[in-house]
């Protein structure tokens, strides 16, 4: 089940080094959004931080064929967490997204995007198919996606719905289907649009037509985007500072810890920062994929690249959301927004990316 | 596991598929570069602007309105500050609790019902008014202040108004209806349309504040600056004078204007208000006000029009002599009446005044002569005399509700009553009844424009306004003429108002014109008689009483107007007031 201990030494060490980069970034800026404390959210997430290490550290030794070969069963697990999220979960701010196992609060939604990913990569890697897939072998991890999205849009959050949807088909893109389906389904998504906008909750409708128009309500929904685009203007080229951001350290910026945590960190470090912080993302990303095109199995590559571009992907929607290029849909910034679900996956998945990074394929191993 | 390796084409495919995501990615994160440059760097200093004024609270602080003064720098509406009760519904969940416990604390007699519907409409952060604070009650407060959160006691300006008698040119100020105004503004006359002369800027007071609206830090303090202050013509002493000399219980009004540059120096009407009752919300007093038919906000000097009658003779004589149709010295035998086709129009004096000239005409009032001018007149001419000496005009001095009149014109008539002009009408109009409308204001321009010679200063009630002339100047001759006879209507004997030289001699010696301004058709031959007694004529059916004169009739510094209505003839009432008027204004050099 797991590696030997001395494989720990065969690390990537610069992606660590990126990863806590990243981190101490986020600390930094929950501390200034507390306008300059540890307490409450800095703290919080520094103690949760350390309480992962130890998972961090069982994920990066677990034997990629253990994974493998437990695919289908995590995504039982998610599967019975999500159902029992709906019956038993815990409610907060009109939706049900937590359950509480051993005094946490979990949000199942944020770790079946990690067994989903696993599962279709186990899948495309058994299809072992020799050129382009066709429709008939994307249906199963296409009905498996669309039944995760369903079950996490009724909660309701259908931010991460959508990110599950989109991994899902991400994963089935890597995989080869061929190109005509993609290009079909986005048509056929595009003309059928006005008959999902009738599916959508008024509240979901109201945060899309508030996104195109802010001003259509400043001081309610609109109030957020409106506010964030402020903050994150006013930091200019070079930001206002560290903790001199007026618009969040004079509580201005609502959710500024979770959602719209990138306007605290754009406020006081302006263009300059927010750049390089996409930089850094962008980096993190591409390391892993780098080391895809070195791998010669489907199951390691689509891992690699799709959890990967997992995070990368959850940065950019997040960060549109606050610049108001993207609806305000609930997508945490990985790593620096506040929350416990958020950071043990997006810990999980990193683990997994530096556990396969560190493969060496010459051995046998899915056998 | 069948087989260890994944297809050689297969690994191409998902290399090529990288790529693809890859370049998507890439895409994506130049369009957010994109769109965080024009955030950051192109609109940045709009996004700056809009964070400045996001933590910026500019809390604005009354300014003192400027004060009005008379002629002679007497105040007659000044402002002072004052101390309010206000309620910020922002700072407590109870702020209601918090204003029935500061009842009972401090008596204040509020009235819950109707503070708690108007609180409703008010926004979060403005503070709502309660009650005016006394000096007693601020200390009682004070000592309990921890017992309250949402209520406060705020600094507030009052207008106060010492004289009742200048309410209905002042005007008043309206009580502020929106949360957000900071100050009450003007709503009537002078108080109305000098707003923006006498409200002042207001104070600044710049503080941080957080989203929730509380106050982190003072910045700055700007201090409000004061309203200019306004210089009226009026003259204190006269006014309060003039509105004595009006009968209490006789709706009126008087208007002194100085012949030599307009100024308004006294104008009165009665009944009258007082404006006091608007500033201190008396609302009790004020739906009285409002709802009283003897209308007390309606200022008769200029908003009430009336038929001129008999003071309007001297502009049909000028048009006679400007159209040569009368010669000064040629007489017209007066019988008591005129006819007109088939129908009578009578002199005043039934029995007729016998030989009647021009100067005779004017002095004794005689009607007859007037109609046989008129039966050689174009109405058109006498209207476009009249607008030339002030008629028909609306003067332009601040006053709310100030009228026009009327000054009947073949084409008024077209206009507004779809019919033609019949001479008949010419002759009740050249004797002023008929159409004519013109408000007491009015009547004592057109005697000052009598007395400049047709070119007149136009009436003003700011002192600081520039004396304005307008108007055509008449032929000397004419003017001297017309002067001569109004001279001698007072002057000399059998003039309509000889009887104000015999009763008091030792008043100013004054020139003028009587006249009665007929409610209702009654027999021609009663007008302007003194003996006029209508006993059988209700009171409200009764002629109103005019008279426009001038003192010194020698060399005419002031203007009196004056109408009674109901009050008779103008002989009998409105002369006598008018005479003690203007020795009044003479003997005080107002």
């Amino acid at each position: 089940m797991f590696k030997e201990f001395k494989s720990i030494f065969n690390l990537n060490w610069i992606y660590i080094f990126i990863l806590l980069i990243i981190f101490w970034i986020g600390e930094i800026n929950l501390y200034s959004a507390a306008g300059g404390s540890l307490d409450p959210w800095a703290s919080n997430q520094l103690i949760r931080f350390l309480f992962f290490l130890p998972f961090f550290f069982l994920v990066i030794m677990l034997e990629p064929k253990f994974i493998f070969n437990f695919a289908e069963i995590f995504l039982i697990l998610v599967l019975i967490g999500l159902i029992t999220t709906l019956i038993f979960g815990y409610t907060g701010m009109g939706a049900t997204r937590w359950i509480r196992i051993a005094g946490f609060n979990l949000q199942v939604s944020e770790f079946t995007k990690i067994a989903l990913v696993i599962f279709m990569a186990k899948y495309f890697h058994k299809l072992n198919a020799e050129k382009t897939i066709g429709l008939f072998k994307s249906i199963l991890p296409l009905i498996v996606s669309v039944i995760f999205f369903i079950l996490v849009a009724i909660q309701p959050d259908l931010g991460t719905a959508v990110i599950i949807l989109a991994l899902g088909l991400v994963v089935i893109f890597y995989a080869g289907i061929k190109l005509i389906y993609p290009l079909i389904s986005i048509g056929i998504v595009l003309s059928i649009s006005p008959i999902l906008w009738t599916f959508l909750k008024p509240y979901q409708q109201n945060r899309i037509q508030i996104f195109l128009n802010p001003d259509l309500d400043p001081l309610g929904r609109g109030y957020h985007i409106i506010q964030s685009k402020i903050a994150i203007g006013s930091g200019g080229l070079k930001g206002n500072g560290f903790l001199e951001g007026s618009q969040s350290s004079l509580d201005f910026l609502p959710e500024k810890e979770t959602d719209f945590v990138f306007a605290i960190f754009s406020e006081q470090f302006g263009f300059t920062g927010s750049i390089l912080l996409i930089s850094l993302f962008f980096i993190m990303f591409l390391i892993p994929v780098l080391k895809t095109f070195k791998l010669t199995q489907a199951f390691n590559k689509i891992i690699l690249f799709v959890l990967s571009f997992k995070i990368f992907f959850e940065f950019l929607i997040n960060i549109s959301m606050t610049i108001g290029i993207l609806p305000v849909v609930g997508v945490a910034l990985p790593f620096m927004s506040y929350g416990g679900s958020s950071l043990l996956s997006n810990l999980i998945i990193c683990a997994l990316l530096l556990n396969f990074m560190s493969i060496n394929e010459k051995k046998r191993m899915f056998s | 596991m069948e087989k260890n390796k994944t297809s050689e084409d297969s690994i191409k495919i998902l290399n090529r598929r990288s790529f693809i995501i890859i370049i998507v990615g890439a895409i994506l994160s130049f369009i957010v570069s994109l769109r965080l440059f024009s955030l950051q760097v192109i609109n940045f200093n709009f996004y700056k602007k809009k964070s400045v004024e996001n933590k910026l609270s500019i809390k604005l602080t009354p300014p003192l309105r400027g004060d009005i003064y008379d002629s002679k720098k007497n105040l007659i509406a000044g402002s002072s500050s004052l101390y309010e009760f206000v309620v910020f519904k922002n700072l407590s969940k109870d702020h209601f609790q918090e204003i029935k416990k500061l009842d009972s604390l401090i008596s204040l007699n509020l009235n819950f019902e109707e503070i708690s519907k108007r609180l409703k409409k008010y926004n979060e952060y403005s503070g709502f008014s309660l009650s005016r604070a006394s000096w007693e009650q601020i200390v009682e407060f004070e000592k309990n202040k921890f017992l309250f959160n949402s209520i406060k006691i705020i600094e507030s300006k009052k207008r106060f108004y010492p004289y009742q008698n200048f309410s209905q040119i002042i005007g008043y100020m309206g009580q502020p209806t929106q949360s957000f105004e900071l100050y009450s503004k003007g709503v009537f006359h002078l108080e109305k349309s000098y707003e923006k002369h006498l409200k002042g800027t207001p104070g600044k007071i710049f503080s941080e504040v957080n989203a929730k609206g509380k106050t982190i830090r003072e910045i700055s303090i700007e201090k409000s600056i004061k309203g200019n202050d306004l210089d009226l013509t009026l003259d204190l002493s006269l006014q309060n004078y003039a509105q004595s000399q009006l009968p209490r219980n006789k709706k009126g009004s008087i208007v002194v204007i100085s012949v030599s540059d307009g100024s308004i120096l006294s104008m009165n009407s009665n009944p009258t208000f007082d404006a006091q009752i608007f500033e201190d919300r008396q609302n009790n007093k004020i739906q009285d006000l409002l709802n009283d038919d003897q209308k007390p906000l309606f200022n008769r000097a200029f908003s009430g029009f009336y038929p001129p009658g008999s003071v309007f003779k001297p502009i049909s004589a000028l048009v006679g002599l400007q159209r040569n149709l009368i010669d000064p010295q040629k007489v017209v035998f007066c019988k008591g009446h005129s006819s007109l086709g088939d129908r009578n129009y009578y002199c005043w004096k039934k029995k007729g005044h016998g030989k009647v000239n021009l100067k005779k005409a004017i002095k004794e009032s005689c009607d007859v002569y007037f109609y046989e001018l008129a039966k050689k007149t174009n109405i058109d001419d006498i209207a476009s005399l009249s607008s030339n000496l002030g008629l028909n005009k609306e003067y332009d001095i601040g006053l709310s509700n100030i009228g026009k009149g009327l000054v009947p014109s073949k084409k008024w008539k077209k206009a507004y009553l779809e019919e033609s002009w019949y001479q008949g009408e010419t002759l009740i109009t050249c004797i002023g009844q008929g159409y004519n409308q013109t408000s007491p204001l009015q009547l004592a321009t057109l005697y000052s424009a009598l007395l400049n010679g047709g070119k007149y200063p136009i009436p003003k009630l700011d002192k600081n306004t520039p004396t304005k002339f307008t108007g055509k100047l008449l032929n000397n001759e004419h003017q001297k003429i017309i002067v001569n006879s109004l001279n001698a209507v007072v002057q000399e004997p059998k003039g309509t108002a000889h009887k104000l030289s015999i009763s008091n001699p030792e008043f100013v010696k004054i020139g003028g014109k009587t006249g009665t301004s007929q409610v209702v058709r009654i027999k021609e031959s009663e007008r302007e008689d003194d003996q006029y007694k209508s006993k059988e004529i209700e009171e409200r059916f009764k002629d109103h009483s005019v008279f426009v004169g001038y003192a010194p009739y020698d060399k005419p510094k002031y203007v009196a107007s004056v109408i009674i209505e109901n009050g008779g003839s103008g002989s009998a009432v409105a002369a006598p007031i008018a005479h003690k008027i203007l020795d009044f204004a003479f003997k005080n050099n107002v």
